[in-house]
């Protein structure tokens, strides 16, 4: 064999090598590189074994962001519990590992705090495929799961699950609170841009289906491939289709580009924009003209209500280094989902799965305990948390420099409630939901 | 016609762009033969270099600094467009120096090496930066929309397309039209034959990435105002590029250019009409190519092909 031949051969080996090590890696999404993070953050109180919180966040991928700040939610209030004693007289631990905004990996993480780490329970969730793979596996073990802040429809609804509480309000909650009066104000007709999975489609189909309940015109739906970068041939199209009013169903990174280059092309104030939901951690730190249209949301760090101004500053004196300097509705969900858990725990008396679910599938929360304007309540048929849904725009007026949304109106959970999912969601029954004591 | 006409437009500056990502990439491939898997993290250190150098905080000098500040946002961004690429240039340098080890054994070496390094860098970005999603300020003559008859197109666009091109033609002369070029040329052709004639070539390698990694640099300036500047960034780069080179031809420069158009204009086109295929769409255009042509566009025949 000749040089030359050597020299085409080695090139063909080294591309093959890249190309496999990108399709398997992903650079920084690599389940087998890692970022296996593990913290073991609480000593273990004397002669008690550890109760173990498995945190299935992202780290890495389209969801990293509101990840990061959900994973600083749950841990404050693992925080609280443990400087008052833990639950039960046992300490918590908590264990990370990153489910990189993948459900293929959402499952071994899954799979690996159940039966390596003997996490009792978990805790975490952003991309609605990834919480759907992660229940999956939590149902086959009877693990208690806390989907925190993914909002497809179909969590509550035909991917519900025995062991399975969804804390965040979902594209129906947030497409109730919106829709209607974005019609009366902006108009008919419609183009939906949806993110092409379970959380995108779910969310345009409950909007389409209110459009088109209240004499409106869905003229498009556009699917917006997960991590899409470049928005111009979408934009192009909804300049040459003229709706009044584009309802957005576009998460994480996606929307943090799209908002770029809607104000590139001056799209912003014409058509109007809903974005059916908006994450603190994909508008934080964008300028004003980024953050158009309206929008929903469960929380907001300046809202006037009791417990609110404590609960900032108590994030502001544990987590002084981090990039946002407030809370946002991610970490505000992380917060309750897991204090919420941690109370059922003791109300219980008991770390059995069955006995925990029992009380959280009757759990009522005051406004006052929430720091919402209205009651919740879990709903026993979905074990979704029916909430106060809210709706924002652009502070034009702000009071500080984190202060970035304006919040329009506030809407109580009956007005805004799912009611598809109680009829698309068949719980699992207790017996056949496999029983254990962490 | 008319209403294919502005996706048109748009696949072909979303093309350049693409070509413009791949550019240092191809440099790297072509002469010295090492895919840089570091060559995203390096995309967006210069999307956060650029950032820095548009408002520095350092918290010496204030005087310095307030001076600085004070002038107009076009001027710090021409520094930044300029200066951006040395900074990451020079960290590409050091990168080098540590890819000496990895030459003549199996690729795998520097294949691990860069993709460590790719890892190191993110990490460093969100370290020095932060995780959160930055914007870099541009200069008021290229913000905005412009508008041609019907359409409104974002004049920032046109801007980064007409740089990638000016970028491309200058990078073409620099290696056809200068006895460096030639030089260049020469090492990755025959590198034992070239360290004979008496070129350094140790030198060389370390020029060659060092330049490849300033354009990756600059396309990360270039990108970040489209984007958006958030440290996970690079590996939207690095993918297309990857894909870029080698449906263009390993080495090729104007395969990576033809490459770049191509896939702007089926993912421009598919985003239109057939929004869901849109990433997908490149994809499917590397498997018809290849699948047709082994060795990309402009790639030279292997001994391998019958």
């Amino acid at each position: 064999m000749d040089e030359s031949s050597n020299h085409a051969r080695q090139r063909r080996q080294l591309l093959k090598a890249s190309a496999l090590s990108l399709a398997a890696g992903g650079l920084g999404a690599a389940p087998f590189f890692g970022p296996w993070k593990l913290n073991h953050a609480w000593a273990q109180a004397a002669g008690k074994k550890p109760l173990v919180i498995g945190l299935t966040m992202d780290a890495s991928g389209q969801y990293a962001a509101s990840g990061g700040e959900e994973r600083l939610g749950a841990m404050m209030a693992i925080k609280e519990f443990n400087e008052k004693g833990g639950v039960l007289g046992r300490m918590i631990e908590a264990i990370h590992m990153d489910t990189e905004t993948t459900p293929a990996t959402g499952s071994r993480v899954a799979e690996r705090m159940i039966t390596r780490n003997e996490a009792a329970f978990l805790v975490g969730a952003l991309h609605s495929g990834v919480a759907n793979a992660i229940s999956q596996v939590a149902q086959k073990y009877g693990c208690v799961y806390l989907n925190t802040n993914s909002s497809s429809p179909t969590e509550a609804g035909v991917n519900c699950h025995r062991v399975k509480f969804v804390w965040d309000g979902n594209g129906t909650n947030f497409s109730h609170a919106i829709v209607k009066n974005a019609m009366k104000v902006n108009g008919k007709n419609w183009l939906l841009l949806t993110n092409d999975y379970v959380w995108g489609h779910n969310t345009s189909k409950a909007t389409r289906a209110i459009v088109e309940a209240n004499g409106g015109r869905v003229m498009e739906e556009l699917l917006v491939p997960q991590n899409t970068r470049d928005f111009a041939s979408y934009l192009l199209k909804i300049q040459q289709i003229k709706p009044d009013v584009v309802a957005a169903a576009v998460g994480g990174d996606d929307v943090k580009s799209l908002r770029q280059q809607v104000v590139q092309m001056n799209l912003n104030n014409k058509p109007a924009w809903i974005n059916n939901q908006q994450d603190w951690a994909d508008v934080y730190g964008l300028g004003p003209d980024h953050i158009f249209g309206v929008f929903g949301t469960n929380w907001y760090y300046r809202l006037d209500l009791p417990g609110v101004k404590e609960f900032v500053a108590a994030y502001q004196k544990a987590y002084p280094g981090v990039a946002m300097k407030v809370p946002g509705n991610c970490y505000y969900n992380g917060y309750m989902a897991t204090r919420e858990l941690l109370r059922a725990v003791e109300r219980a008396g008991s770390t059995n799965n069955l006995k925990v679910i029992r009380e959280l599938e009757g759990l009522q929360v005051s406004a006052k305990d929430r720091m919402q304007h209205f009651d919740a309540y879990m709903s026993p048929t979905t074990h979704q948390m029916q909430q106060t849904i809210y709706m924002a725009t652009y502070n034009d007026k702000p009071a500080e420099k984190d202060d970035i949304f304006k919040m329009l109106t506030q809407v109580p959970p009956q007005e805004v409630e799912d009611k598809e999912a109680a009829g698309a969601c068949k719980l699992e029954s207790y017996e056949a939901t496999p029983s254990y004591e962490a | 016609m008319t209403t294919l006409l502005p996706h048109l437009v748009n696949g072909v500056s979303l093309g350049l762009l693409f070509a413009l990502i791949a550019l240092g990439f191809m440099l790297i491939v072509g002469v010295m033969e090492t895919i840089n898997l570091a060559h995203g993290s390096l995309f967006a250190l210069g999307m956060y270099v650029a950032l820095f150098l548009m408002a520095p905080r350092l918290g010496v000098f204030p005087e310095l600094q307030a001076a600085y500040l004070a002038l107009p946002v076009g001027t710090r961004y021409a520094i930044a467009l300029f200066l951006a690429p040395i900074v990451v240039g020079i960290f590409g340098m050091a990168l080098e120096l540590c890819m000496r080890r990895t030459y003549g054994r199996d690729p795998l070496y520097g294949l691990l090496l860069t993709f460590g390094a790719a890892l190191v860098i993110e990490e460093l970005i969100r370290i020095v930066w932060g995780s959160n999603e930055k914007q870099l300020p541009l200069p008021e003559a290229v913000s905005g929309a412009v508008l041609i008859g019907d359409l409104i197109y974002s004049r920032y666009r046109f801007f980064a397309a007409g740089f990638a091109c000016v970028l491309i033609v200058l990078l073409w002369l620099f290696i056809e039209k200068t006895p460096y070029g030639a030089i260049i040329k020469a090492g990755a052709h025959d590198s034992e034959m070239v360290r004979a004639l008496g070129i350094n070539l140790p030198r060389l390698r370390l020029f060659v990435f060092a330049l490849g990694v300033g354009l990756a640099a600059i396309a990360g300036v270039v990108m970040a105002p489209i984007w958006g500047v958030r440290p996970q960034v690079g590996v939207d780069a690095v993918v297309p590029a990857f894909l870029i080179i080698v449906l263009g031809g390993v080495g090729s420069l104007w395969g990576a250019v033809i490459a770049g158009l191509m896939v702007g204009m089926v993912v421009g086109i598919t985003g239109a009409y057939a929004s869901e295929w849109s990433l997908l769409s490149m994809y499917l255009l590397f498997i018809v190519v290849v699948s047709f042509r082994a060795r990309g566009l402009f790639g030279k025949k292997s001994v391998l092909d019958t």
